[in-house]
């Protein structure tokens, strides 16, 4: 039972304060907090006890959403709410920041009011929240000049509370109907100096934007569902064709969602290679990379870059490269953006790190990270069969999309 | 309003500078509050908007209260959810001008809009003015049968706040009973949940006092009650289907095929969008299968896929809640996750918090056919940047070869380790080769050839320059150059600052004399000349203790301090069974985050040296903490009484009480019964202190002398010479444990417990206070119907002498095993009598 939340700007300084309970909590918590924060770092627990409160914390865009609780809860149950207010106001006001947060804070106000009471979480589906409340946008602005009216607060309460499928907004209309499904897929891996992969595998989510009439009846198969290791569905999800045949049988919310991810463990391919070679020579160290293709998986892989920390024992760095650009931030930071591998080379990146005096040769080895984004193939293999829809007046529009992006793709030295 | 430290860091532009603004609100207010001009809500929402932002920052407008309740009287809903927001956010200060919101608010809660209506009825209930109540519970009543389902979701988290203004008057208008009848029949979910909320924490907390609430909270956990959600399970909300589960997981199914029904029921729910039902539909498994072992084996199958699923997806906050979860079942059953190892692998640029737990679980899921890898994936951490990292995994080969498991090649990894040459590197390992070297001797070639190439000088932490002299001090025989080392580091005996670094040197230095006295006989004098001399208390006794024995026999000498060891086969683990256990039990909760049951964060005493709000104990639900704190222990009791009291006999305190007639329960036990001339003087004495009014027994006595009872009351039976115990008595957990562990069992004894008081330990927390009354906490308990286990403690009232006990009831044959354990052995007998006695009266009053 959450008895208070606040919405800090980075800061430190409290944007927003709702107070849930008939308990006060007093504002000298988030000065707390702050200190707190301050202290730890970057090793900040999402929960941490404080003298007079447990807190529940995350951060999105530098805003740090604070709910404070003294009595034993389910810890997800905080976290999982103050991400799905993250979520909701971000997207009312299209996206998060002090200003935007500050010019709205009578409508974040109301939000929060509908989310949550006395302490329970209420309802948090977009979609119901949209009718009892509009959102700030260019649309309603353009309203309230026509018709005079300002009031953002819709004039009846949702049906869709009532409806059996609270998650659809109760009828809406389209000229042109269309669904898109994507797959979005991102790969974690762990590549060690000798090349070996020691751990691969893919999380993946399939994410629905609809635009669809009335009620419609959607079924999404695959062609090789079985390669799926375990999987969560949106609330909108059948279970039983599911289970019975590995089909998505669900009537679709409105607008973008998330209809199911998935994880694929044990891949065995990676489509791209590092080969770093660090060699220590009295007090400085010879450092060069190379990035070749290693499985072609077919399409373009762009936006390929590495990042890698250099050694706190390194004084000064000189790097180099024959393709992309190379960046060292004050941080110590390095990051090599490739862009696309050229065909006639194979990108390379070299250059001396002076170490520190006195030292001899480096001991501690960097990590290097590296991103990719592939269009047009989910790397996992997953392959969507077809999507049928019923219960629709016109033949719709159907767009399929697949994407793969590097998550924790990291190289050791 | 706001600390000032925070109105600096971040000057808004919107922010004003003094008091003038909120002035010139106030007029502008004013001016508008009877105006009917068009286009004057607009100029109003301004001004609210102003009024809220000020708020918002921290600056304080409660002086305008009176004008914007004025100008509240407006069709416009925006005006009136910001006006609605400013009267709840002030109105608890100013309960006169409260008063005023209370007719508008009422005429909303009748508007022909819906949505007007529930939020009148939100603000309404939140004023939380006491003397207000009489106006909350007609607009409730009605919001009770209101046709929309949003004003009776409303209405009834209205209850709730009605009930923690004024618990009498939600009670005396029946609420409870008709919530209950809203939970059985409403079409809507969210209104069935909101019941279920409401409920459950007005019956907790009337339980106490009320036998039908507590039989109605009983009853949330009947099977029809159970199927009616679970059956409905779907159509709740995410958040709603979570307290659902919570609930579930607290039922007790009469037998397996009930079990199974409602696993079947729920295994969809594994698969959810939303990470907290998932956890608690997990919460809902284990629970169930408790007792059927090969079942909860196969439950731990089906949730893992799940939980792992869960760490991968949602953001770092959330993975870490549920890697904490993960972390737990993983400590409970490592063999089930065992091939899942790979998952526990640390990546990059992870926060610290998420890396130790992963490798604390790689720790424990290594065996045999994994060690290798995970052992080299350990090493790649240790040349890792990350210091605290480095160290953490260095720690864990050391755990993971003092698991056993292919010990060779981890034995050859720390050496390696030694040759990296890195300070922090080196520290770890030698305290890992020390403890290594404890429990597997036959190492000690292989390292010790390695550890006598190391440089003393490189090692400046006192934990691994300590685990170095050990080493040295053991192995002298073996290491060439220990004698000389031993010396080098003596002589810079002055320079070396932890005492920890210095007493082993003392040791070590004596065991090296003992199996080479010529090269060391120097050191050792000089050793023993230093530490003779050292402030440090320890280290001069521990010098001198030495000095002795070499003075009295070398052979007895070196029998004390160099006996031939056996090897060490287990580790002590730091954290016991029990409070695994516990952690377990309560899966999905912060307990589990914390790794600490939830005793040790949420009761009074153990929350550390910050003085907690006031206003806690109200609002804990089903937990002990509410009721910590006993009138009693608000009086300072006065120590001379105390000491008096102990010349005196006991007498039985239920009369005491009943003629005091408050919950007052302080020891009693020095009330006389029949006063022998000799005591009439110590009554006396407390005559004074009963006047006082500080021992109501006391006055009792005074009453007694006048009163002529002098003659009339029995001669007393023969009794102990009687104890006093500290009200106050506090006790931390890790003492309790240390002690309990220290400690011989002095006493067992059983006992049999009264059928009231069987009928009155419907839950552990009744005997709790009960015991407290008598000045015996209660540090841990447990169990449910039959068995029941408690930990209590107490103190003597004059000394810090304590008693543990551990007490287990079995409401079935209505006994009690008490195993009592004391500091003060002979006062045993003496604390078990009159634990007995307190335990007779359980239930009896």
């Amino acid at each position: 039972m959450l008895q208070c939340i606040f919405l800090l700007s980075d800061s430190g300084e409290v944007m927003l304060e709702k107070q849930l309970t008939g308990h006060r909590v007093d504002r000298s918590i988030c000065a707390w907090y702050w200190d707190h924060a301050i202290s730890q770092g970057d090793q900040l627990q999402p929960v941490i006890a404080s003298p007079t409160h447990y807190l529940f914390q995350i951060v999105r865009e530098g805003i740090t959403f604070l709910a404070c609780s003294q009595v034993e809860m389910p810890p997800l149950m905080g976290i999982e709410f103050l991400c799905r207010v993250a979520d909701v106001l971000a997207d009312y006001l299209g996206g998060l920041n002090e200003d935007v947060i500050k010019d709205n804070f009578v409508i974040v106000y109301e939000l929060m009011d509908e989310m949550i009471d006395n302490g329970f979480p209420l309802t948090t589906e977009p979609n119901i929240l949209r009718e009892m409340i509009a959102a700030p946008n260019i649309v309603s602005k353009m309203l309230s000049v026509v018709t005079g009216n300002s009031s953002n607060v819709n004039e009846t309460l949702p049906a869709a509370t009532a409806l059996c499928v609270p998650w659809r907004t109760s009828d809406p209309k389209y000229a042109n109907n269309e669904v898109y499904v994507d797959l979005v897929e991102e790969m974690d891996a762990v590549i060690n100096r000798d090349g070996t992969l020691v751990k691969c595998e893919i999380y993946g989510e399939v994410q629905v934007n609809s635009h669809l009439s009335g009620l419609p009846d959607l079924t999404l198969s695959f062609a090789n569902p079985s390669i799926l290791d375990d999987m969560r569905f949106h609330p909108c999800v059948r279970y039983r064709p599911w289970e019975s045949h590995q089909i998505l049988s669900f009537v679709p919310p409105d607008g973008q969602f998330r209809l199911m991810s998935y994880r694929v463990r044990k891949l065995k391919s990676i489509p791209l290679y590092l080969k770093p070679q660090l060699t220590s020579d009295a007090g400085t160290c010879r450092l060069s990379l190379l990035v070749g293709m290693r499985n072609d998986p077919g399409k373009t892989v762009d936006s390929i870059d590495v990042q890698f920390q250099l050694p706190p024992c390194v004084s000064t760095a000189d790097l180099s490269s024959n393709c992309g650009t190379v960046n060292i931030l004050s941080n110590k930071t390095c990051s090599w953006s490739i862009g696309r591998i050229p065909k006639d080379k194979t990108p390379s990146l070299s250059g001396t790190l002076v170490l520190e005096p006195g030292l001899q040769r480096l001991h501690v080895f960097p990590t290097f990270q590296l991103g990719f984004r592939i269009m047009g193939i989910a790397l996992s293999g997953l392959q969507i069969d077809k999507l049928d829809l019923k219960n629709l007046p016109h033949r719709p529009y159907k767009g399929f999309r697949a994407l793969t992006r590097a998550g924790h793709y990291e190289v050791r030295a | 309003m706001a600390p000032p430290g925070q109105a600096q860091r971040s000057p808004s532009p919107s922010q004003p500078s003094g008091k003038g603004e909120v002035s010139d609100l106030k007029a502008q207010l004013r001016q508008l509050a009877g105006s009917r001009a068009p286009g004057v809500d607009d100029s109003k929402r301004d001004l609210f908007k102003k009024v809220i932002s000020y708020m918002t920052v921290g600056i304080d407008v409660s002086s305008v209260f009176g004008e914007m309740v004025m100008c509240s009287a407006t069709s416009d809903i925006v005006l009136k959810k910001m006006c609605y927001l400013y009267v709840g956010n002030y109105a608890k200060g100013n309960p006169d001008l409260a008063l005023l919101t209370i007719n508008f608010l009422q005429r909303d809660c009748k508007d022909e809009d819906p949505m007007i209506r529930g939020l009148a009825l939100r603000s309404l209930c939140s004023l939380r003015v006491a003397n207000l109540v009489e106006y909350l519970v007609g607009p409730l009543g009605s919001g009770l049968r209101d046709g929309n389902s949003y004003v009776r979701t409303v209405a009834v988290i209205g209850i709730l706040k009605l009930y923690h203004i004024s618990a009498v008057t939600c009670i005396d208008a029946d609420f409870p009973a008709m919530l209950k009848r809203l939970m059985l029949n409403d079409p809507d979910t969210q209104v069935i949940a909101n019941c279920l909320a409401a409920l459950q924490e007005i019956w907790t907390l009337e339980a106490s006092n009320s036998e039908e609430a507590s039989r109605e909270r009983e009853a949330l956990l009947s099977k029809p009650l159970i199927y009616y959600f679970l059956n409905r399970i779907k159509e709740f909300s995410e958040w709603a289907q979570s307290l659902v589960l919570e609930l579930v997981a607290k039922y007790v199914p009469s037998d397996n095929n009930e079990i199974f029904d409602i696993m079947n029921l729920l295994e969809d729910r594994l698969q959810h969008a939303n990470g907290a039902v998932v956890l608690a539909t997990i919460k809902v498994f284990l629970q169930l299968t408790l007792s059927m072992n090969d079942v909860h084996q196969q439950v731990y199958e089906r949730i893992k896929a799940p939980l792992l699923t869960l760490v991968s997806s949602g953001s770092p906050e959330q993975s870490y809640a549920v890697l904490s979860h993960l972390h737990l079942l993983v400590m409970r059953a490592p063999i089930l996750f065992s091939s899942d190892y790979k998952h526990f692998y640390c990546q990059y640029n992870e926060p610290f918090y998420v890396k130790k737990l992963k490798l604390e679980m790689l720790t424990a899921v290594a065996n045999e056919s994994n060690t290798y890898e995970i052992v080299t994936e350990l090493c790649e951490y240790a040349a890792n940047v990350d210091i605290p990292m480095a160290r953490e995994s260095i720690r864990a080969v050391g755990k993971i070869a003092l698991q056993q498991y292919d010990v060779n090649a981890i034995v050859d990894r720390l050496l390696q380790f030694l040759e990296m040459e890195k300070d922090y590197v080196t520290a770890e390992t030698l305290v890992l080769v020390k403890d290594l070297l404890r429990k597997y001797p036959q190492w000690s070639q292989d390292c010790i050839a390695v550890v006598g190439n190391i440089s003393s000088k490189n090692v400046q932490e006192p934990k691994a320059k300590a685990a170095l002299i050990w080493m040295l001090g053991e192995y002298s025989q073996d290491m060439h150059d220990a004698p000389y080392i031993l010396e080098s580091l003596i002589e810079n005996w002055e320079d070396e600052h932890s005492s920890e670094v210095r007493l082993h040197l003392l040791t070590a230095v004596m065991k090296c004399f003992f199996k080479r006295p010529p090269e060391t006989q120097k050191a050792l004098g000089d050793a023993l000349a230093a530490g003779l001399a050292d402030f440090h208390q320890d280290v001069h006794d521990r010098a001198l203790f030495y000095y002795r024995l070499l003075q009295y026999n070398v052979t007895v000498a070196e029998r004390v301090v160099n006996p031939p060891k056996q090897a060490v086969s287990v580790f002590a683990d730091t954290q016991s069974s029990e409070i695994k256990d516990r952690i377990f039990d309560e899966f999905n909760s912060l307990s589990v985050v914390y790794q600490k049951p939830s005793y040790m964060f949420t009761d009074k005493e153990h929350r550390g040296p910050f003085e907690f709000s006031d206003e806690l104990g109200n609002l804990s639900i089903g937990a002990d903490a509410a009721d910590t704190v006993v009138p009693a222990h608000q009086v300072d009791a006065n120590d001379k009484d105390l000491l008096l009291s102990t010349s005196e006999t006991e007498k039985e305190d239920g009369r005491a009480l009943s003629s005091n007639g408050s919950a007052y329960s302080a020891p009693l036990y020095d009330a006389p019964a029949s006063v022998p001339a000799s005591q009439i003087q110590s009554d006396l004495v407390n005559l004074t202190s009963g006047l006082s009014g500080h021992v109501p027994a006391a006055s009792l006595a005074i009453d007694d002398l006048l009163g002529l009872g002098l003659s009339v009351t029995p001669a007393p039976a023969p009794s102990p010479p009687s104890l006093s115990l500290n009200p106050k008595a506090v006790l931390d957990p890790g003492t309790f444990q240390q002690k309990w562990r220290q400690l011989p069992i002095s006493l067992t004894q059983e006992f049999s417990v009264s059928p009231q008081g069987i009928a009155a330990l419907i839950t552990p927390q009744a005997l709790l206070r009960h015991m407290q009354g008598h000045s015996i906490q209660c540090i841990a308990s447990g169990g449910q119907s039959p068995n029941f286990k408690f930990f209590f403690f107490a103190q003597k009232a004059e000394e810090s002498s304590n008693f543990l006990v551990e007490c287990i009831v079995n409401t079935s044959s209505a006994k009690a095993q008490v195993k009592i354990k004391a500091d003060d052995q002979s006062m045993s007998q003496t604390f078990s009598t009159l634990f007995q006695s307190a335990l007779s009266k359980f239930g009896v009053q």
